[in-house]
């Protein structure tokens, strides 16, 4: 029975291992973020091999490797962000907001951050001390 | 079982796959494809070990994939580090 279980994990880790293979060649040139993408397709490609190493009874490595593959994909993302996607897309640096004024949920930055400075009208209205009175209309 | 020797031999040909897979992105222009890509190759190598152990019954094999894994990701996290500088 266990066989059956190790070769099930085998053959699922097999799959999702020509998966991510064929998603990293599959991209296309005019896709935005190539790099990021193809590290995200790395992620499904690290955690085929953890059900791998699962499948193989190497459970302690697979602990290891669970907790090691983030860090490397944080630390290529990281590294291809700060020397070449920034420096080469300047464009990047400026995002341009498109916030209806109307919305419940979303406000602007700049609304936001006029709110939270320390000459915003709001914070000084709020050290006033103020007592507010609750009429209850019990008509209604 | 003759059912586990073939599922074995599958994730075999499917890391040879994916091998291939990550040479041919590692080849991109940007420096970080690169780096992903042998990331990607001494993973794939690592758990091609781990199933051959696993299938000739060699256990060494496993101490190899585990220090390939370990230093792997070490030399990874060096290179990008260094790759990404000091930030501005």
């Amino acid at each position: 029975m266990i066989e059956y279980i190790q070769s099930a994990l085998l053959i699922i880790s097999a799959i999702l291992i020509i998966i991510s293979a064929i998603g990293i060649l599959s991209l296309g040139k005019d896709t935005k973020n190539k790099v990021y993408a193809r590290i995200h397709i790395v992620g499904l490609f690290d955690i085929a091999c953890i059900i791998a190493m699962i499948g193989l009874g190497q459970f302690l490595l697979a602990g290891i490797y669970f907790i090691l593959a983030p860090f490397t994909a944080h630390a290529i993302a990281n590294a291809y962000w700060k020397r070449e996607d920034r420096e080469n897309n300047s464009e990047l640096q400026n995002i341009v907001e498109d916030v209806d004024e109307n919305h419940p949920f979303l406000h602007p930055k700049e609304k936001m951050q006029a709110l939270e400075s320390e000459n915003s009208e709001k914070l000084k209205a709020d050290e006033r001390f103020s007592v507010t009175t609750l009429e209850i209309d019990e008509g209604e | 079982m003759e059912i586990l020797l073939i599922a074995k031999y599958l994730v075999v040909i499917a890391l040879i796959i994916m091998m291939f897979a990550a040479l041919r992105a590692s080849a991109y222009k940007s420096t970080s494809m690169g780096l992903l890509g042998s990331s990607v190759v001494v993973v794939a190598f690592a758990m091609a070990l781990l199933v051959g152990g696993s299938i000739y019954d060699l256990n060494f094999f496993r101490d190899i994939s585990l220090a390939l894994i370990f230093f792997g990701f070490v030399g990874t996290v060096a290179f990008a580090v260094v790759l990404g500088g000091d930030d501005k």
